[in-house]
């Protein structure tokens, strides 16, 4: 039967959402209604120096934080963070390269910037996604 | 040489580059299937896992797909870019999935006997909790540790 506790997964999915993606795209659109701009930035724009891949730490760091606090085996735990913290050391550094590109005058692509940080973004997002749907059926599961 | 000498020459093709944003993008949809099954089939997709688990059914499959998988995306890759894969790459998307599985496989007995042992109530719902976890965990691993090792050695290969 459905309840609460089945779609919880689904609020810790918004939860994830709403600052790394909706929220600086909102602060965006805030800044330039304030001084009575016209310009919209879309989030190809508001993010193709690869900063998606920067919010994806955040986003992992998150997952890594729940896991820990759950009741799986130790091993489970230590892989599930690994890879997690894996996926977001590596959208990190899409940010980081890119940054040093631009700084260092290399020819830096925005358009590659831009996908790469959004693949990875999509890696991390789902994997926190499946992360949080599991830590659900386990949390379950520990109630029956 | 003439222009039409160049034009008439065979073109040499360049080794495939990876990305791990190609990988990456493999993971994010391999991830929603699997979260998707998890949501719409609660009951009968974790039963699937479990019952091949315990018929050892699970361990070759996981091994079979991830390394179709990971030579279907490299292949795409090289397809994409036009360039001819390279055998560094070939030698790490052979062995890397097979051994990744395997390592995983591993773990997951560890952490299967770790719960048995433990004083949890609902301990075979809990099992099989762990083995759905670790079936998710090494898919993404087998599919994200070969890339990124290619990945790495390529980088090493460029700046040494």
């Amino acid at each position: 039967m459905t309840n609460w506790n089945s779609v919880k997964w689904l609020l810790y999915l918004a939860l994830y959402l709403i600052p790394v993606f909706l929220l600086p795209w909102a602060v965006s659109r805030s800044w330039v209604h304030q001084r009575g701009g016209t310009v919209r930035y879309s989030p190809k724009q508001l993010f193709e120096r690869g900063e998606l891949g920067l919010l994806s730490l955040v986003l992992a760091c998150g997952g890594i934080w729940h896991v820990l606090g759950s009741t799986y085996a130790p091993h489970t735990i230590a892989v599930a963070s690994v890879l997690l913290a894996m996926g977001g050391i590596m959208a990190m550094t899409v940010w980081v390269e890119t940054f040093c590109r631009q700084r260092s005058g290399t020819d830096w692509h925005p358009r590659r910037a831009w996908r790469d940080s959004r693949s990875l973004a999509l890696f991390v997002f789902s994997m926190a996604a499946v992360v949080e749907i599991l830590l659900d059926r386990l949390s379950r599961v520990g109630a029956q | 040489m003439s222009a039409p000498a160049v034009a008439l020459a065979p073109r040499q093709s360049r080794i495939v580059v990876v990305r791990l944003a190609d990988s990456a993008e493999a993971i994010g949809a391999l991830s929603l299937i699997y979260g998707a099954l998890l949501a719409i089939f609660p009951v009968s997709f974790p039963n699937l896992i479990v019952k091949s688990w315990e018929r050892g059914e699970l361990l070759p499959v996981l091994m079979l797909f991830t390394f179709l998988l990971d030579t279907g995306l490299y292949l795409r890759i090289a397809q994409r870019l036009s360039a001819k894969p390279g055998m560094m790459a070939a030698a790490c998307l052979g062995s890397l999935p097979l051994l990744v599985v395997g390592g995983a496989s591993f773990i997951q007995q560890k952490a299967v006997k770790y719960t048995l042992t433990s004083e949890w109530p609902n301990l075979h719902a809990r099992v099989g909790e762990e083995i759905l976890a670790h079936t998710y965990l090494a898919l993404v691993a087998a599919v994200f540790l070969p890339f990124l090792a290619i990945r790495l050695l390529q980088q090493f290969k460029n700046t040494v």
